[in-house]
């Protein structure tokens, strides 16, 4: 959270997660040159590039898939959440690099324009084995430039969350784009069942994950809560862990119900920043934290400490013999809602 | 995230468990992935049977197929124009097959076995070379 845009907001966790990333990718590079240069030494250096850098980014893109499930599923994937648009820019580099030496490679050493080149060279749009597939990965790379030049607080701020993440939800498509690029392209020429293994292997694992994760959520949105004089009966007071909170469905959307220094407070569940679940945060310095970036807001009125304007809806509790009860009807984003004393 | 959003994520990943298996399917059936014979093979094999002759000199190199003419010039000639045409009976030049420009390889169809080909400068009226089957 900060108040000027910077390019990075550098702490010692983002300088440690860069270096395991960029270690990595300079680790694959190498590995992958030396086992082509054994099993295919008469590889060129600009083949041995383009593959390289493009079974990179494809690795990279699967991983970037699977954190967002992993990380619903398992907390302790949270810290790779938190800084998943930095292996998204990084992902980003090794896909424009495999882009950058295909287009020079294939389509800028003619007389005609190479981006027109990549549309024009081959117009067998009826053939499956002869498909333009470099087509498909000109606008995959396009839609990965759109989000990795996007991916800035800035955007965020000034796009809104809602156009933002309708942006960067655009890399499903260019998921499609990419297996269709991969499976009409290099397949074509390499026939190799242990590559089109490792690609089913990525896809079944990453979509596997996802529904898991999105049924398990809908089984939340799902829950029906008891009422009683129009306020739905929540949960013991003892179900709660103090600084931590109980998420609680009502009409598809969820509340978080956080226990602090004797008090109960009721918030929406949804940060205001990328959507982060508030109720799997703790509070921290008397702030309500999101696990996904850090975002804070005050229990008692669901807003950002001055001098962020950031706030969500507030909700009214009451406890009767140690159970806590919620009133459904949400407060105004950022309303002062007393809390509730135990 | 909100409801909205959840419930758009999970039709999003029903939708591509629908759609990738498609993709990979269309894409391999027509592939000879599961066996063991060598596809670069197969695949050149029909081009050999196609292959009727090859000649060269100091600066072409003609491959001659049915249907085709696969020229490899050698370096980059000092003539404003390279015009390959077919070689007529009598020698002199027929109908033109392609242009040259830089030093590669250059692919032209044809519809009649010539008798040769000649390179010749349409500006300078210069013939610079000849090559007969």
């Amino acid at each position: 959270m900060g108040l000027d845009y910077q390019l990075v907001l550098w702490n010692k966790h983002k300088k440690r997660y860069d270096k395991i990333i960029a270690l990595t990718m300079l680790l694959y590079i190498i590995l992958f040159a030396v086992v082509t240069l054994i099993f295919n030494s008469e590889t060129s250096i600009e083949t041995l590039v383009i593959r390289a850098f493009g079974s990179l980014a494809i690795i990279m893109l699967h991983i970037i898939l699977v954190i967002g499930p992993l990380a619903r599923l398992n907390t302790g994937f949270l810290p790779i959440l938190y800084n998943r648009r930095h292996l998204g820019v990084s992902m980003f580099i090794a896909a424009f690099i495999h882009g950058g030496f295909s287009i020079f490679q294939f389509h800028a050493l003619g007389d005609t324009n190479p981006i027109y080149s990549i549309f024009t060279s081959n117009m067998d749009y009826t053939s499956l084995t002869n498909f333009p597939f470099q087509v498909l990965g000109f606008l995959a790379l396009l839609i990965l430039f759109i989000m990795a030049s996007t991916s800035h607080d800035f955007f965020l701020a000034n796009l809104s969350a809602k156009t933002w993440k309708r942006l960067h939800m655009m890399v499903y498509i260019a998921y499609i784009l990419i297996i269709a690029h991969v499976f009409l392209g290099a397949f074509q020429q390499e026939t190799s069942p242990f590559t089109i293994g490792i690609m089913i292997v990525g896809f079944v694992i990453v979509a596997s994950f996802h529904v898991i994760t999105a049924f398990k959520e809908s089984k939340i949105d799902n829950a029906k809560a008891k009422s009683k004089n129009n306020w739905l009966k929540v949960c013991g007071i003892s179900e709660i862990e103090e600084d931590r909170a109980k998420i609680f469905t009502i009409e598809n959307e969820r509340v978080a119900i956080f226990k602090y220094d004797g008090k109960l407070s009721a918030i929406h569940n949804v940060c205001k920043h990328q959507g982060g679940p508030l109720g799997e945060g703790k509070i921290i310095d008397g702030c309500i934290t999101c696990p996904w970036h850090g975002y804070q807001y005050l229990p008692a009125n669901g807003q950002s400490p001055p001098p962020f304007t950031e706030k969500v809806a507030t909700y009214e509790l009451k406890l009767i013999d140690k159970t806590v009860y919620i009133n459904p009807k949400a407060f105004e984003e950022g309303t002062e809602v007393k809390p509730c004393n135990y | 995230m909100t409801s909205g959003l959840r419930k758009a994520h999970k039709y999003i990943w029903l939708l591509l468990i629908i759609i990738v298996p498609v993709i990979i399917f269309l894409s391999i059936k027509d592939l000879n992935v599961f066996s063991s014979d060598n596809n670069t093979v197969s695949s050149i094999e029909p081009s050999k049977k196609n292959h009727l002759k090859t000649i060269e000199n100091d600066i072409l190199k003609i491959a001659l197929y049915k249907n085709s003419i696969d020229a490899i010039l050698k370096k980059t000639l000092k003539h404003p124009t390279s015009i390959v045409y077919e070689l007529n009976n009598d020698g002199s030049k027929g109908n033109a097959i392609g242009q040259l420009t830089t030093a590669g390889i250059y692919k032209f169809n044809i519809n009649n076995l010539p008798k040769g080909i000649i390179l010749y400068d349409d500006l300078k009226h210069v013939e610079i070379t000849k090559l007969q089957f």
